[in-house]
């Protein structure tokens, strides 16, 4: 047990004499976090808008104003011809076309149904969509808007009943992307920090010739992959304090749920990434090499996780893979606790997982990881 | 193998190190080929040979390090199979690369290597005293060991392999890179150490070094060549010197 | 120049010999490639939806049908209170709820709107979003289908991207994404590893003239991200069936000085960094997080927050983006990507200058 804490100490000491250790331990994460968590969002804001009107009426004016008026769109101007159109679709100028056809207001009024276009730019299908549905809604408002103030342009609302939806949306009320990405991205920077540090840490002592001195005293392996990897798990401790104190403070993001349940977990998490990263430092020669391929595995875990795809609509064989990745769990688990406030029991599979991970790696590394030079 | 010790009663207690056809391949390429030795207590043994010739294979057999291929051996009583870890109680190594951590104090290289060997705290503090006063460094004890000269740290770090108090000591090219002065102080150190009774097993490729060693072995690609001491080896190839011994001896 | 080619050989050299590097250069950017192209699906399909029909008529039984009938519900009856639906979404085992009330069938003869009540488990935005659209569209079709008709028709039209799908934005996407990570960051843990240990004196004392080192060092890497480029245009083309519209030479030039503007920046942080971990770690801040984060490879510009909407002009592969996405989907000429030609110029010739100083002046320094 000495010999561990002796391990530890040593640990420290050269952390908190390097100051771009400290550097990457400590400010990373906040920086990180701030400005990830202020970069990833699926939110589609400001569309750029272009409107080409061929009616000049009255109602038509007043879609124009319903789309400058909304904030999620932000319109750049009118264009006059198709041949206008094309060109500034194509120079990215706009990613949403409204085209008003001519006699709109006539038809409507005879209620001929005339037909709005929306052109929208498909490169972006994800942003695409959600853009579309975004305009449909504005305009759709208008049909209401007009069925108020013009009774006879209603369509015949009083004669054929209606099925309206009342949505409500649980956990997340305001729909912010932060509040379900914030949790994730503690995730993924939570397994970036512990398995490159682990895996390189373990490599430098290689490279330098100390690990090999380690190796010839009695020390046991067990002791010294502890003994690598406690101080680790406190670090990540600490970052993951700081993380939480970013989300609170520049996100307004607290924990729902326990907060204890939520270390716990991820102690148990960061021994998974830390024996990980373990592993990799049997596999690797050079500190460059250990980067390259923690940074592999990293791809992998982050794509895998459910982090920014949903896990649901991938290919089902990619979908039986994303069960051998701990981070899926953890991100789940981290999710649940901060928007939920799951409590253990709802977690009890996820933890299971984590719990069989943990332990098969931590013992495929220390059988790996052998008192002897290769 | 006229060297082999075959003749010897099969006691391998009363040697320090003992191995019996030891080999170790990597792969097709055999790094280290039949080797047999019988180290008494208490004695300097130098490990001569080029760079390459498998000296390092063969250190790092002994002290549990690698496993051989196929061959026996003992070290301090201890099995190289089966054992390792009883070996690596008893022996102190002190690598090519010094292996003290270069971010630390002098003091806490000291006391790490001192937790780590399992000393008790009061021990640690003594032998830390103890260890930085003899080598005149007590000033320097707060210093971090990057900037020290390379004698000082070359010191340090066998002090360091020495802090459990081992019978056997496994010195991997302690000399290389140091200058000719620091050179001469550190065989002194190492003789002050064979007084105490403690084997020293010492690697080099300086041949001058050898006239320092009670006996040496001299290998060559993996093969023990010849075996005995400086004398009778100057003697035996009738040259004046170990390098001429050894220039003759590969030129074969 | 004959004394660049054995710079160059070496660089080859070492490349070569080291196997996990050459893995990571040739075996990442095809893994990627496929799991980006095949695996990212934003759709969602596959709605798990909680339905507590407490009305029970022909009425509620036909709006149900309505959602069976489609392809993205999977209607689940449910007989438990509406406190109990809190348990089943804390579990995921539903992802909304679509409450009839039971005087659904009277209100719906009576009124000319009934209410239905959806509750959706917003914990992803995103879903849940799409899920409202889907939902809503539904119950339309059900409206429609019952005599309602809106007063004007609106026409969706996609273009670029007609059945909008995620390879058509991903895979090129990807293409800056990995041409970035081996000319800058590559490059510069290269040169910083000569540095650390040493070769980069012995290389200095030689009569090579520093321009002509680097001219060495980088080539090799120009070479193995120009194969990576055409690995990619090849698996976007036949793979992933990503339309080619505009010019290949543009997009061949407009490739290289994107490279060349990576590079630059490669060279930079090597001049700022001494040792590989460092530069390790800049060039993964300073190249790979803008990358994906801010410059609309996945996460649409106009979506940022207005700082680093402005941050994100620093980011060469924003008009790297602009530019292949440009030419393979819109068919964009020159001349409609010249601000982004001019950007990209611009970065490249300041860092070449900054740093061919740095390098100047940590020689003689």
């Amino acid at each position: 047990m000495q010999q561990i804490l002796y391990l530890i100490q040593k640990e420290f000491r050269q952390v908190f004499r390097d100051p771009s250790m400290l550097f990457i331990i400590f400010f990373a994460p906040i920086v990180q976090t701030t400005v990830l968590g202020l970069a990833i969002t699926v939110d589609v804001k400001n569309i750029q808008t272009v409107i080409t009107d061929y009616d000049n009426s009255t109602a038509s004016l007043a879609i124009r104003r319903k789309f400058k008026n909304n904030p999620y769109f932000s319109v750049s101007g009118y264009v006059e011809s198709p041949v206008q159109l094309r060109e500034k679709m194509d120079g990215w100028g706009a990613q949403l076309a409204i085209v008003i056809p001519s006699h709109f207001e006539r038809d409507l009024v005879r209620s001929q149904q005339p037909a709005i276009q929306v052109i929208v730019d498909g490169v972006d299908g994800n942003s695409a969509g959600i853009a579309l549905g975004y305009a449909l809604g504005v305009l759709s408002d208008y049909t209401i808007d007009v069925a108020m103030a013009n009774p006879a342009l209603a369509f015949s609302a009083r004669r054929i009943p209606l099925v309206a939806p009342l949505a409500r949306m649980w956990y997340n009320l305001d729909l912010e992307s932060k509040n379900y990405m914030v949790p994730g991205l503690i995730a993924v920077l939570l397994t970036m920090v512990s398995l490159f540090l682990s895996s390189m840490g373990l490599v430098r002592e290689k490279e330098l010739g100390t690990l090999e001195q380690l190796m010839v005293t009695p020390i046991k392996t067990w002791q010294l992959i502890l003994g690598k990897v406690s101080p680790f798990l406190i670090l990540g401790f600490l970052g993951l304090a700081m993380m939480l104190l970013v989300a609170f403070v520049v996100f307004q993001l607290k924990v729902a749920g326990s907060l204890v349940l939520l270390f716990g977990l991820s102690a148990l998490f960061l021994l998974t990434t830390l024996g990980l990263g373990i592993l990799v430092s049997t596999l690797a020669h050079t500190q460059q090499q250990a980067m390259f391929i923690s940074w592999f595995f990293m791809v992998f875990l982050v794509f895998m996780s459910g982090f920014l795809f949903p896990i649901k609509n991938m290919p089902h064989w990619v979908q039986l893979l994303t069960y051998l990745n701990p981070m899926r769990y953890f991100i789940i688990i981290l999710r649940e606790i901060f928007l939920k406030g799951s409590s253990l029991k709802f977690l009890l599979n996820e933890i299971f997982a984590l719990v069989l991970f943990a332990s098969t790696i931590l013992t495929l590394s220390s059988l790996r990881f052998q008192k002897r030079v290769s | 193998m006229k060297f082999a010790p075959s003749n010897q009663p099969y006691d391998t207690g009363n040697f320090a190190v003992f191995t019996k056809n030891l080999e170790k391949q990597f792969g097709s390429f055999t790094a280290v080929k039949h080797v047999n030795l019988a180290v008494e207590q208490g004695e300097i043994f130098g490990f001569l040979g080029a760079n390459g010739a498998g000296k390092t294979t063969a250190i790092r057999m002994l002290c549990g390090l690698l496993l051989p291929t196929s061959g026996s051996g003992t070290v301090a009583g201890f099995d190289v199979w089966r054992e390792s870890e009883k070996i690596k109680q008893n022996i102190g190594y002190m690598s090519q690369k010094f292996s003290l951590y270069n971010d630390l104090t002098l003091a806490e290289n000291v006391e790490f290597y001192g937790g780590v060997y399992g000393l008790n705290r009061k021990t640690i503090k003594e032998k830390r005293h103890e260890l930085l006063d003899s080598l005149g460094l007590t000033a320097s004890a707060g210093r971090l060991t990057r900037d020290m000269p390379l004698g000082y740290k070359q010191r340090l770090a066998l002090g360091c392999a020495l802090l459990h108090n081992p019978k056997i000591i496994f010195l991997d090219e302690p000399t290389a890179g140091v200058d000719p002065e620091a050179r001469r102080n550190f065989w002194e150190l190492i003789h002050e150490l064979a007084d105490k009774g403690k084997t020293v097993f010492v690697t080099t490729h300086y041949m001058d070094e050898a006239e320092y060693c009670n006996r040496v072995s001299i290998m060559y690609q993996g093969e023990i060549v010849a075996l005995g001491s400086p004398q009778s080896l100057r003697h035996e190839y009738k040259k004046a010197s170990m390098a001429d011994v050894f220039i003759k001896l590969v030129d074969k | 120049m004959s004394r660049i080619f054995p710079i160059i050989i070496k660089e080859f050299i070492h490349i070569s010999r080291d196997f996990r590097t050459l893995i990571v250069v040739i075996v990442l950017p095809v893994v990627m490639l496929f799991l980006y192209g095949f695996a990212i699906n934003m759709e969602i399909q596959n709605i798990n939806m909680l339905v507590l029909d407490h009305s029970n008529s022909p009425e509620s039984s036909s709006l149900i049908r309505k959602f069976s009938g489609s392809d993205f519900y999977t209607v689940l009856p449910f007989d438990g209170t509406e406190a109990e639906i809190e348990t089943i979404f804390a579990n995921r085992e539903a992802d909304m709820a679509l409450i009839l009330a039971g005087d659904f069938a009277a209100e719906h003869a009576r009124s000319p709107e009934t209410t239905v009540q959806i509750l959706i488990d917003a914990s992803d935005p995103n879903a849940a979003q799409a899920i409202r659209n889907y939902t809503n569209t539904v119950i339309q079709f059900y409206n429609m289908a019952h005599g309602a008709k809106p007063s004007f028709e609106i026409t969706p039209t996609v273009w670029y991207n007609p059945s909008l799908k995620s390879a058509y934005f991903f895979v090129p996407g990807l293409a800056a994404l990995i041409l970035i990570m081996i000319s800058a960051l590559l490059t510069s843990v290269a040169i910083v590893r000569e540095k650390e240990t040493g070769t980069m004196e012995q290389i200095l004392v030689s009569p090579v003239r520093p321009v002509e080192i680097i001219i060495g060092k980088v080539v090799p890497y120009i070479i193995l991200a120009f194969l990576d480029l055409i690995i990619i245009l090849n698996i976007a083309y036949f793979v992933f069936d990503v339309p080619f519209v505009g010019s290949l030479g543009l997009l061949i030039f407009c490739s290289l000085l994107f490279i060349f503007t990576s590079l630059s920046l490669g060279l930079f942080i090597s001049t700022k960094a001494r040792a590989q971990q460092v530069a390790m770690m800049m060039a993964l801040v300073a190249t790979l997080l803008p990358t994906v984060m801010l410059s609309g490879f996945m996460f649409p510009l106009s979506s940022l927050p207005a700082p680093l909407r402005v941050l994100s002009h620093l980011v060469p592969a924003r008009y790297y983006l602009v530019i292949i996405r440009g030419i393979m989907l819109k068919g964009n000429h020159f001349l409609q990507l010249l601000p982004q030609v001019l950007a990209l110029a611009g970065m490249a010739i300041v860092l070449m200058v900054v740093s061919a100083r740095k390098f100047k002046t940590n020689l003689e320094g």
